[in-house]
């Protein structure tokens, strides 16, 4: 459920739209209540994020900031197994006090060289209730259209998504979260899917718990359609890893990898890397090159079984 | 059929010279451990860029190494005073449109990793691991000695380089040097266990002129093979004539093709042509400053039926530890390297694209030369 939710592009965890507090924040006690959980989607994102993004062909990103509110970015991208492409994605914020760790109200929206559209629209009607609205058009044909409703409360969030409905075809996907913080580490919660089709309904439904310490987090998904289990681990400063479970009814098959991400700011490089089951293994190195505002990006992956490679080189700008 | 025409740049071991060489050096030195490590892909990976000279194609790097301290290339006439100066030697002949190859950029794919150790003076070693996205990733196991028998500032006798696959493919050269103007080769390339190439060479460099003599791939019971002949002349100190004959024979069929050689070179260019029933192919090399070198080539094809123009460009910038390379092609393909070295540590990075707009087909690649 997740991927339907996702940006199609984003490198970006600048981009996703409800970026909750991160894990350190959910251990702060504040008047010794208990914290807000965050949003259901970024419970295994403080593990996803140690992991390297495949990366393919050559990609040249170029940041601009028109103003406080007004971002714009153009993407040049030539890859030698998929078509090469142009980019070009804007965000308006909603407000100037735009911090990384808050969630921003923005509109934000990319539009392909073929045609392809991505738009995300996020508002804070109130202080507690938020709406976030995603449509992603592949050329001309709409792939995805929903809404979503979510309503903070001091210690819990609940949300509902209406996905893809389509009053002519008459199906829809309907997704309910709900998240309750229940100690000060632990969270738990679960999602209910429900899914209509013309020949055919269903729901599924599944439970997450999440439990935080100031150097750990550790998360499982559980239910029907299978599990996804995910354990990150900040070592230092500079070391941070991440191992992840993951099986799936549908697809009868399980996947672990294990990520690692290790930062030198003194020499101004990130490097992860990653091992798989499926015995893939990858490894992505990000430099900025101080004097400019540049950063070089450099990174293969290996497909053992498969012996395959994918090679990729970037450099954003600004 | 292809002649492999291999020489050896002696290159120095690292514990001999200066590590601040000269770029065209240093480009020698990467061109000849890139050669090293895929020999059997380059030329058939360069296309259109990297021509073929008759019947003869050549990994760039290799070449022999030069016999007086004075390059063929520098200007002839500058250290010569007054009327009737000696004619200078005018070097071999594969190496005439040398400068001008080196200009471009080689095609990288994939990731590679090369680490090269200088065991002594005398002798070095080379590992390569490469990971292709276009298949055969590998192991290469290089090495090169150098001989004691010293005939000038950089150069010993005799050389022998050879380097070996994961896969059992063996390539090896062994150079040495006869009398004080005769040098031999002797070229062997296997591909697995089955023998592509051996080929022999002698070479004999008189006072104002080279001619050499190459046999390759002779099979004395099927009875085949490849014969060539070079000769090049000093007319004047800037000018330099020359030809060569290709014979080659197989069971049922025999043939010869001869071309001409004219080389010119000025205070800081170089113009080569060679003109020869195989086609024509014309190079003009121009040193514009001490960072920018640039080479234009022009090769016809008679057997292809088909022309090429290409440009391409060096800048070098050893204050950033930077060289880059560019080229663009008639046949639409735009390409470029970078390598950088990153100071503190004996390593370089190099990365590479082309782009062939014509077919849309995309490539490239990055590598690290450690040591």
């Amino acid at each position: 459920m997740g991927s339907v939710l996702a940006l199609s592009s984003s490198p970006g965890r600048q981009n996703w739209p409800f970026s909750t507090d991160p894990p350190p924040s959910h251990w702060d006690r504040r008047d010794g209540r208990l914290p807000n959980p965050g949003s259901f989607h970024s419970l295994h994102r403080s593990c996803k994020d140690v992991f390297p993004q495949q990366i393919e062909g050559v990609k040249m990103i170029l940041n601009k900031t028109l103003s406080s509110f007004f971002k714009v970015s153009h993407t040049l991208h030539l890859s030698a197994v998929s078509p090469s492409y142009y980019r070009f994605h804007v965000e308006h914020l909603q407000s100037d006090d735009y911090s990384k760790d808050k969630d921003a109200p923005a509109l934000i929206g990319e539009m392909d060289s073929s045609g392809s559209l991505n738009a995300h629209a996020l508002l804070h009607l109130t202080e507690r209730v938020r709406a976030r609205t995603v449509f992603q058009t592949q050329q001309s044909q709409f792939v995805t259209w929903q809404f979503e409703t979510e309503y903070r409360g001091n210690d819990f969030t609940a949300a509902v998504t209406v996905a893809n409905p389509d009053i002519i075809r008459e199906s829809v996907i309907l997704v309910a979260h709900f998240l309750q913080s229940v100690s000060s580490g632990l969270v738990v919660g679960g999602e209910l899917v429900y899914h209509r089709g013309r020949a055919e309904e269903g729901g599924i439904l599944t439970l997450a718990g999440q439990y935080s310490r100031p150097n750990w987090v550790a998360t499982l998904n559980a239910g029907k359609g299978g599990a996804h289990a995910s354990y990150y681990h900040r070592a230092n400063k500079q070391i941070q890893v991440g191992v992840e479970f993951e099986a799936s009814t549908r697809t009868q098959e399980t996947t672990t990898s294990f990520g690692y991400q290790m930062e030198l700011p003194e020499a101004n490089m990130v490097f992860r890397g990653m091992i798989n089951s499926r015995c893939i293994i990858g490894g992505v190195l990000e430099k900025r090159l101080t004097p400019l505002p540049a950063t070089l990006i450099m990174g293969a992956f290996v497909n053992h079984r498969g012996d395959k490679l994918q090679v990729g080189l970037g450099i954003n700008v600004g | 059929r292809y002649l492999w025409r291999f020489g050896l740049s002696w290159a120095c071991a690292p514990t001999d010279c200066n590590s601040q060489g000269t770029s065209a050096d240093r480009s020698l030195y990467m061109g000849s451990v890139l050669a090293a490590a895929s020999p059997s892909p380059a030329p058939a990976a360069a296309g259109g860029s990297q021509g073929v000279q008759g019947l003869a194609s050549f990994p760039p790097g290799f070449t022999m190494p030069p016999l007086s301290s004075v390059p063929p290339t520098s200007g002839s006439g500058q250290q010569m005073a007054d009327a009737d100066p000696p004619l200078p030697n005018p070097g071999t002949y594969e190496e005439c449109h040398r400068k001008c190859k080196e200009v471009y950029p080689l095609q990288m794919e994939g990731v590679r990793l090369v680490v090269n150790k200088g065991l002594s003076n005398h002798f070095q070693v080379s590992h390569t691991v490469t990971l292709s996205t276009l298949g055969d990733s590998g192991y290469r196991f290089g090495s090169t000695y150098v001989g004691t028998k010293q005939t000038g500032p950089a150069e010993s006798f005799p050389v022998m380089v050879g380097d070996m696959d994961n896969t059992g493919s063996l390539n090896t050269q062994i150079i040495h040097q006869l009398a004080s103007a005769v040098r031999t080769k002797i070229a062997i390339q296997t591909q697995q266990h089955k023998f592509v190439n051996w080929q022999c060479d002698m070479e004999w460099r008189g006072e104002d002129f080279t001619s050499a003599v190459t046999l390759g791939n002779p099979d004395v019971l099927v009875g085949s093979g490849i014969l060539v002949g070079h000769y090049l002349q000093s007319i004047t100190p800037a000018l330099a004539l020359g030809g060569e004959l290709v014979y080659h024979r197989r069971p049922g069929e025999e043939g010869a093709v001869t071309s001409l050689l004219g080389r010119y070179t000025g205070d800081n260019y170089v113009a080569t042509l060679t003109l020869g029933g195989a086609g024509a192919h014309a190079t003009y090399y121009h040193r514009a400053n001490d960072q920018l070198q640039i080479g234009v080539e022009f090769e016809a094809s008679t057997k292809m039926q088909d022309t090429t123009t290409s440009l391409g460009y060096q800048l070098d910038v050893p204050k950033a530890n930077l060289l880059f390379k560019g080229t663009v092609d008639s046949n639409w393909v735009v390409g470029a390297t970078l390598e950088k070295k990153l100071l503190p540590l004996p390593l370089t990075l190099a990365l590479g694209a082309f782009l062939n707009h014509r077919k849309n087909k995309f490539q490239c690649g990055f590598g690290v030369t450690i040591g």
